[in-house]
């Protein structure tokens, strides 16, 4: 019996630790799977868009030093809330200056004018990290908030022979993403302007037959998407030290939730996000850590080659 | 570009090679020298990228996973077994080449996004190994006695002159297949997997050889780039910078084009080297953003890249010789069908259904031998689901489909194709930076056993529709009637029994029904058997020897022009069943 | 109410449409036939803006529809019911219905069109909360058309509502459409494959054959044009 608990104990608490890390994961994944799922667009400056958050978070905890004035906490909540306005306003810009100006080509496929917006996000994905790199340099850093070496400690038995501990700062993380998800949820399901994006996805010809401005939506929905990569990058901040390449840690994990719950579907998007965090960390038990990665596309490519549709996807996309 | 000047472009790549072996050889700075190595690396893994992505139309991210498998081929051969790069490279290019069958087959069912995801992480699973697998940084051993065999040049110069080589390999390579059947199929799969597939191209069979060959020149690219570096890490090989490289200057260059990934390497390469040189001291990260900017630049201004824009620019001048095709035409007296003409195509009891709805129900009918068969009924009958059974794109739930006694049924679309199926449809199909015998060439393959052989038939079936004369003309200059034209070209180009038509007569003016009704009255008296879909009914009566009328699934009517348009199904089927019968009959 | 003034249109080198000049009043009930292929969705997508033009001029209750990009001129007052009925099929019954308000302010107003809209269908007010890509073809036409007159528009452009659908709900279709013409008094522009049906609803009806208007006049009178079965049948 004796022997046994150390063992539930440690995989009560990668549970946790799993379904926390896929929270975050969730939002990020949902933040993509947005803009996949409304514009058909694989963006590849994703990444740099969390990068970004994460020196958003930085410029106010530290830059401006709120972090000690108003203490980290509070700073944190007020970087969290601006971060959705500052960057939706950014992509929003993005998307007017850049994507939405493509030259479309006399005789194209939809296929090249796919390639040409994913060429271009790449471009923009250059520029942001390799801006970051000439703004902040390269060593990484981190926002040293008291919340990271922080943690609940939860008794599921009673008796305290198995104890979990739960990171503070993973835990608020995890709360900001179901919210900013639920959020997300309610906005395109509950009001006008969600219709109006779903059905910009849904059908573009019969939306502009509703009087819907479809370069409009995806203009929204580009800055949407990035309002909450950011905000995932302010909350993965506060455990995770970053340094302008650090998009490239979460790309694939991304990915990976967005296919996993069904390119197109962008609440899938979150389950895929957890279910990727719990894989992520339950393969730690079983797995050399340096493997760790791998699972995560090994997952990705079996899912893409049994079940392309993703676990929540309706409908495979059209060939 | 198929036959088309092929010696000047060979002729360009020696030229281009003596001027590089120029500046190799005028180049003192080891720096430069270093950076003349590099170039043509770039551009091999760009061609590489091309041969694939840029002539198939499915993109790969995933290129790093040769180029990572070809580094850590050769640097663990010589690391561990003392093997040369000499053999170490081509070991390389061979391993590349498997990798690329192998994610190929397992990777071609997908498409579209699908496809272009997958192949993103299978050098990213690779990364993750391989450090897993405590090759983190693998070293080549130093052997300065032995340079020579070794590729352990002092003189970087030899380094440049090795680099030059390989990429003439891949430009050869490459120009090859873009002159042969291999790259005109794989541009055809691009364009339309479906069409191609009709026109008896085995896309699945050149898709995998197209990623053989381009994971072959990827993993000698990689084996290269190992020797230059002397170390390869993961992450460095491996990493997503490595794919989107090979992409970046292609797409910069110019996609499906040979000299793309080229201009694209020559430009971007030492672009952000002397950037990350002078500059990257100071400002970190300048390459990459001057990069980006670049790339963002060319895709608004110049989405197909700089050779295309230059192309279009400096190139676009030539044109097409003057001369029209419609030839004003009387329609030949009608042939007779003698009554015992043998049956050539006979479709018996075929049924299908998309989910609830049943878009073919038990049809059943005969082609007999140079006959003219009209298909008709209104929107939504089933005559474009009738022909793609014919051809095999879509499988028929029950029923049989003989033609000359062979049962069609569970063939694919290429294969019945072989088997003297010719089609043509509704939307023309057209390469349009091609000229026209570009695009009727693809059709010719099927039938014939050499590219040589396969010109002569698109030459010929030209001529035969009266475009001999355009042969060299882009396919953008054409008109809509030279269009149909040269998509009827395409078909009878594969030497069909029967040829299927969908629709030929949209869009044209009364003066080209009528001359493409007198060609197909021609080509029918010289043997050819024809069923066609059409709508302009005037056409129509006068052209087909009998009609088959399809509602909602069924034949409701077979029979001679005369009889069907006064068959009062029909005429329900058309205008309604409230119709006024004496307003037909006068 | 809506007027054609010799509209062209091309997609690449081909003419879709030519010169096609035709007159709606308000209240008519205006029907377009042709057989497949005569431009009749062409036409229908000129007057909604989704094609450019290459010539002529559109002019809605005395706008020059122009310079109004496609998206705006729902909120003219056009409203268009497209061929194969487009339904948001991922979307539900009432999510439809909804996104067909999007160009009225006054909740109050978009409420009372759904509500009328799901009176005159009854069988969609059964259904508001399945997915609209799940219904019946017949069913989707419905919501196809109680979508448009969500709008409350002034003009309603139907195209081909009885494209694939079986001879009775056809009829039921084409009886709700004369409904709400005779009910609200609506501008209708109907363009219709089959022309009878087409041809007793309307005021009055023009023929469209290869582009071209090759006939037009009252619906009944065009019942025995011998244009008409020359466009269809050939003879």
């Amino acid at each position: 019996m004796t022997d046994m608990l150390p063992g539930l104990e440690t995989v009560l608490q990668t549970l946790a630790t799993g379904l926390l890390v896929g929270c975050t994961y969730g939002l990020m994944c949902v933040a993509l799977g947005l803009i996949f799922g409304i514009m058909r667009l694989i963006n590849f400056a994703q990444g740099d868009f969390l990068m970004l958050g994460m020196y958003f978070a930085l410029a106010i905890l530290s830059g401006l030093g709120l972090g000690t004035s108003i203490g980290s906490l509070p700073a944190l909540l007020l970087a969290a809330l601006a971060s959705i306005p500052a960057f939706f306003l950014l992509g929003w810009v993005l998307h007017s200056l850049l994507l939405a100006r493509i030259a479309q080509r006399r005789g194209a496929t939809e296929g090249e004018a796919h390639q040409t917006q994913l060429i271009m996000t790449l471009g923009i994905s250059l520029v942001l990290s390799n801006g970051a790199l000439m703004a902040f340099g390269s060593t990484p850093v981190s926002l040293n908030t008291p919340l990271a070496s922080q943690a609940f400690v939860l008794d599921p038995l009673g008796g305290g022979d198995v104890l979990v501990f739960l990171n503070e700062a993973r835990v608020l993380a995890a709360v900001a993403a179901l919210i900013a998800a639920g959020g997300l949820y309610a906005l395109l399901h509950r009001t006008d302007l969600g219709r109006r994006l779903r059905a910009s996805a849904d059908n573009p010809l019969a939306a502009t037959y509703m009087g819907i401005d479809v370069v409009w939506s995806y203009r929204v929905t580009f800055g949407l998407g990035f309002g909450l990569t950011a905000l995932a990058g302010v909350m993965v901040a506060t455990y995770y030290p970053f340094q302008p390449y650090v998009g490239l840690d979460f790309v694939i994990v991304m990915y990976a939730g967005v296919v996993l719950g069904g390119l197109g579907s962008v609440m899938g998007s979150f389950w895929g996000g957890v279910i990727i965090g719990l894989v992520q960390q339950l393969s730690t038990l079983v797995l050399p850590l340096q493997l760790q990665g791998t699972t995560v596309f090994v997952v990705f490519l079996l899912i893409l080659l049994i079940r392309p549709q993703g676990l929540f996807g309706r409908s495979v996309e059209r060939a | 570009m198929f036959s088309t000047r092929p010696r000047l472009a060979y002729f360009a790549v020696a030229i281009i090679a003596v001027l590089y072996v120029a500046a190799i050889f005028l180049t003192t700075n080891s720096y430069y020298q270093l950076m003349l190595a590099l170039v043509p690396v770039w551009a091999v893994m760009g061609l590489s990228w091309n041969v694939f992505s840029g002539y198939s139309g499915l993109v790969s991210f995933g290129h790093a996973a040769f180029f990572g498998l070809g580094a850590y081929t050769t640097t663990l051969l010589f690391a561990k077994l003392n093997i040369t790069p000499w053999i170490g490279i081509p070991a390389a290019a061979l391993v590349g080449c498997l990798a690329g069958v192998l994610i190929g087959a397992i990777t071609f069912r997908l498409r579209g996004h699908y496809f272009a995801l997958a192949m993103l992480a299978y050098p990213l699973a690779m990364l993750y190994v391989f450090e897993w697998a405590r090759l983190q940084e693998v070293s080549f051993p130093m052997k300065r006695e032995d340079a020579a065999f070794y590729m352990q040049f002092h003189d970087q110069r030899w380094n440049a002159l090795i680099a030059l080589g390989l990429l003439v390999i891949a430009l050869l390579v490459s120009l090859k297949v873009e002159r042969s059947r291999f790259g005109m199929s794989l541009l055809a799969i691009k364009q339309n997997e479906i069409a191609a597939e009709v026109a008896g191209i085995d896309s699945y069979r050149w898709k995998l050889k197209a990623i053989a060959l381009s994971g072959a020149l990827a993993g000698a690219a990689g084996g290269f780039y190992a020797v230059v570096l002397l170390v390869v890490t993961p992450f460095t090989v491996f990493g997503l910078a490595t794919s989107a490289q090979a992409l970046i200057v292609t797409m910069f260059g110019g996609v499906g084009t040979l000299w793309g990934p080229v201009v694209g390497a020559a430009f971007l390469v030492p672009v952000s080297e002397i950037l990350h040189a002078e500059l990257g001291g100071k400002f970190p990260g300048i390459q990459g953003v001057v990069f980006g900017i670049a790339i963002i630049l060319v895709m608004m201004k110049m989405p197909q890249g700089i050779v295309w824009a230059v192309r279009d620019r400096f190139f676009a001048g030539k044109g097409r010789p003057a001369g029209s095709a419609v030839t004003p035409a009387h329609l030949a007296p009608a042939f007779i069908l003698s009554e015992a003409a043998e049956t050539l195509l006979e479709v018996q009891g075929v049924s299908r259904r998309f989910g609830g709805v049943k878009a073919l129900t038990d049809v059943t009918l005969k082609v007999r031998k140079q006959e003219i068969l009209g298909i008709i009924g209104p929107n939504g009958a089933g005559k474009t689901t009738l022909f793609n059974v014919l051809n095999g794109l879509v499988t028929p739930d029950a029923g049989s489909i003989h033609l000359k006694g062979t049962q069609m049924v569970g063939l694919p679309a290429n294969r019945i194709c072989a088997k003297g199926v010719g089609r043509t449809f509704q939307v023309a199909r057209v390469f349009a930076r091609m000229s026209l015998m570009e695009n009727v060439v693809v059709g010719a393959f099927v039938g014939a056993p050499t590219d040589a052989e396969a010109a002569e038939r698109a030459k010929a079936a030209l001529t035969r529709v009266g475009l001999g004369h355009l042969g060299e003309a882009p396919a953008d200059t054409l008109t809509n009637y030279e269009l149909r034209l040269m998509e009827l070209a395409r078909a009878l180009a594969g030497g069909p029994v029967i040829i299927l038509l969908d629709e030929p007569f949209a869009g044209l003016d009364a003066g080209e029904v009528r001359a493409f009704m007198a060609l197909l009255r021609t080509l029918r008296d010289e043997g050819m058997t024809i069923a066609i879909i059409e709508h302009t009914m005037q056409a129509m009566v006068q052209l087909v020897d009998r009609f088959v009328v399809l509602d909602h699934g069924c034949v409701i009517a077979d029979g001679p022009p005369r009889e069907v348009v006064r068959d009062r199904t029909v005429i329900t089927a058309y205008l309604g069943d409230k119709w006024v019968p004496d307003a037909v009959a006068s | 109410m809506l007027s054609l003034h010799k509209v062209c249109v091309r997609y690449g080198g081909l003419s879709a449409l030519t010169d096609v000049s035709l007159e709606v009043g308000e209240g008519e009930f205006v029907t377009v036939i042709g057989p497949n292929g005569a431009g009749k969705t062409t036409l229908m997508k000129a007057i909604s803006g989704v094609v450019p033009l290459a010539g002529g001029r559109i002019m809605l209750s005395g706008t020059d529809l122009s310079k109004v990009p496609a998206q705006k001129r729902p909120h003219l007052g056009l409203a268009h019911v497209p061929e194969n009925r487009q339904v948001f099929g991922g979307l539900s019954v009432l999510e439809n219905l909804a996104l067909g308000t999007t160009s009225l302010a006054d909740p109050a107003r978009r409420e009372a069109n759904i509500e009328y809209v799901l009176d005159l269908f009854p069988i969609l007010r059964e259904r508001t909360t399945q997915l609209a890509g799940t219904l019946s073809g017949g069913q989707q036409q419905m919501l196809a058309i109680g979508r448009g007159l969500a709008s409350s528009p002034k003009v309603l452009l139907l195209d081909e509502p009885s494209m694939g659908l079986a001879p009775s709900i056809v009829d039921m279709i084409f009886e709700r459409i004369a409904r709400i013409h005779r009910e609200t008094g609506l501008t209708v522009v109907l363009v219709e494959q089959r022309a009878i049906e087409a041809l007793e609803l309307c005021t009055r009806a023009y023929v469209l054959t290869t582009g071209r208007v090759v006939a037009s006049g009252a619906g009944r009178d065009l019942m025995r044009n011998e244009e008409v079965s020359r466009a269809y049948l050939g003879a």
